[in-house]
């Protein structure tokens, strides 16, 4: 899917800084700064987490950080709302199974 | 030094326009947002907006957006990006996080603009990878550039719902139905003309029955409904798509407001509940007013202009200007939103915001 | 391929479950949150809480306003205790920012 080089209205898309990540091990680039969810997704991922109860996928929802639905676990922090957490060089990014790696009370 | 006059929470168009006001006739003012660019959602609005000169028409949102960042980083107000609050407490404390660092500031006043949420729907398959708000496709096309997709379906043909569908066209997509539960658009007319002329067709008295996918969303099944709204058994039919947006409503995002004690009050016309007001903006609580899609759900005309009114509300408050100038300045911006909110969508909103303003409110003071 | 309908996303709670909370005789938000835990996981109600209302509203044939806005508490979104022990609430000194 990649990011839209050429739009009608934002015009062409100015030169921007990429980013390696690592999700679940595979590199994949993304615009250093652009929330981690929006890398994901224009690398054609959409499934970040796996839930608790029924093992569901979910991925993105509301986009602004208020539904807690697109949580992964980034840089072995688990809950993370990639929604809004800018992209990083180096990220170690891993879908989210339940609570996430550190979940105790389950 | 976290001490101000005006601490305004949500930096939107109804925070920016309330910042803005508040520092230009003098008040040390903060304004704290939790994203790391202010503007709220004027950035994604990359359609020109309509109306009178006055109201910014033929300039598009983002436009907006900038001109008000610049006015008020030449006035002084103090701006807290990626600053998230958590809370107000009484003595106008107002405790919020930056990263891993909490934050406590203290105001004279304080100007709730914390906006709204996108109301969602629950049908069998909604929560699969694929289904999203109208406002996260809109976060994700216009702000970073990415679809989210490639082939979608719009529930709602509301104002959102059908600039959506027609910024998703824009951007390289196919839009292949907006489904309206209703048995007419809800819509301006000019949006929904525009969306047909780009060819999406508008699905009228239809529903999604199910979303339908292994791990990712694959299929819509949507399905007729009758005069009752009721499905109507044999209509169903499937539409292959990989992303369902819901455009169904916003409703005001209370929680700040009900924390600090103001008295709610629920508006079918503006998205539910929301804090009572009166006619400059201010709530029940004294040191609280409140701006924008918080006190109803409109448009960021209406949102900048009534951000403005209680900025200036606020200074008059705290007795900062001579009480008169400022009263003619807020007249005058009044006058603008009664002429905002014309036409058969606008006057439904006057009248149930003259509705709210002429509501008889216990006033109380324990912030 | 699931047929579950899913009310509040975050505690995966469905539309059976909450009817079953229903018929068993729950007549507020609360009293559904406390049974399924409806509006209790990380986003705290934020899209879950309407539905809720609504399916209440329908079952009770009172009008969705009766039920909202349910109960809010502090904080408003997911705070670190760090965040929180960072205010020192009891007074004394200012944090520098």
């Amino acid at each position: 899917m990649a990011h839209i080089e050429e739009h009608p209205i934002l015009g062409t898309m100015e030169k921007k800084k990429y980013v390696t990540v690592k999700v679940d091990g595979r590199e994949i680039q993304g615009i250093e700064g652009e929330p981690i969810a929006a890398a994901l997704l224009a690398n054609g991922i959409k499934i970040f987490r796996f839930t608790h109860k029924f093992n569901e996928p979910r991925g993105l929802f509301c986009g602004i950080g208020q539904c807690t639905d697109c949580v992964m676990e980034v840089d072995g922090v688990p809950n993370v709302r990639t929604c809004v957490t800018p992209i990083r060089e180096g990220m170690e990014i891993k879908t989210q199974h339940g609570f996430g790696k550190e979940s105790t009370y389950e | 030094m976290n001490k101000f006059d005006v601490i305004v929470i949500g930096g939107g168009p109804a925070g920016l326009g309330a910042a803005v006001e508040a520092a230009r006739l003098g008040a040390r003012t903060l304004l704290l947002d939790e994203n790391s660019r202010p503007g709220g959602q004027l950035f994604k609005q990359i359609h020109k907006f309509f109306g009178s000169k006055e109201h910014y028409a033929g300039t598009r949102g983002f436009d907006i957006g900038e001109n008000l960042l610049k006015e008020a980083a030449s006035l002084n107000v103090v701006l807290k990006l990626d600053t998230r609050v958590w809370g107000v407490f009484p003595g106008g404390i107002v405790t919020a996080y930056c990263g891993e660092k909490g934050l406590k500031f203290e105001g004279k006043t304080i100007i709730l603009a914390t906006g709204a949420s996108e109301n969602v729907l629950s049908f069998p398959g909604s929560t699969l990878p694929g289904v999203i708000t109208a406002g996260a496709a809109q976060t994700m096309v216009n702000l970073h550039r990415v679809l989210p997709g490639k082939k979608f379906v719009v529930v709602g043909s509301g104002n959102v719902g059908l600039i959506v569908s027609y910024q998703l066209k824009q951007a390289g997509a196919e839009v292949l139905a907006i489904v309206e539960a209703l048995p007419q658009i809800s819509g301006y007319a000019v949006h929904a003309a525009k969306v047909k002329r780009a060819g999406v067709r508008i699905l009228l008295s239809h529903t999604v029955k199910e979303a339908i996918g292994e791990k990712i969303l694959e299929q819509v099944i949507l399905c007729k409904l009758d005069s009752n709204m009721k499905p109507i058994a044999g209509t169903e039919f499937t539409l292959d798509a990989d992303t369902l947006c819901l455009a169904v409503g916003l409703n005001p995002r209370v929680e700040l407001a009900a924390l600090c004690g103001c008295h709610l009050i629920y508006s079918p016309v503006l998205g539910g509940m929301m804090p009572w007001h009166d006619e400059n903006m201010c709530t029940s609580q004294s040191r609280i007013l409140v701006a924008g899609d918080l006190a109803g759900v409109e448009e960021a005309s209406t949102a900048l202009d009534e951000g403005r009114l209680a900025g200036l509300s606020a200074v008059q408050k705290l007795g900062l200007r001579n009480f008169k100038e400022v009263d003619d300045e807020m007249q005058k911006i009044k006058d603008r939103l009664t002429k905002l909110r014309q036409g058969p969508f606008g006057e439904k909103r006057q009248l149930a915001k003259q509705g709210i303003i002429s509501m008889k409110i216990p006033k109380e003071s324990c912030l | 391929m699931s047929k579950r309908e899913i009310i509040c996303r975050c505690e995966e709670v469905t539309k059976e479950e909450i009817i079953q909370a229903l018929q068993a005789g729950d007549t507020s938000l609360e009293a559904i949150k406390k049974r399924t835990r409806a509006g209790m996981g990380y986003c705290q109600g934020k899209s879950c809480k309407r539905l809720v209302a609504k399916l209440l509203s329908a079952y009770l044939g009172m009008p969705v306003a009766h039920f909202l806005p349910g109960s809010i508490r502090y904080p408003v979104g997911p705070v670190t205790l760090k965040v929180i022990a960072d205010l020192d609430l009891a007074g004394g000194k200012e944090n520098e920012n």
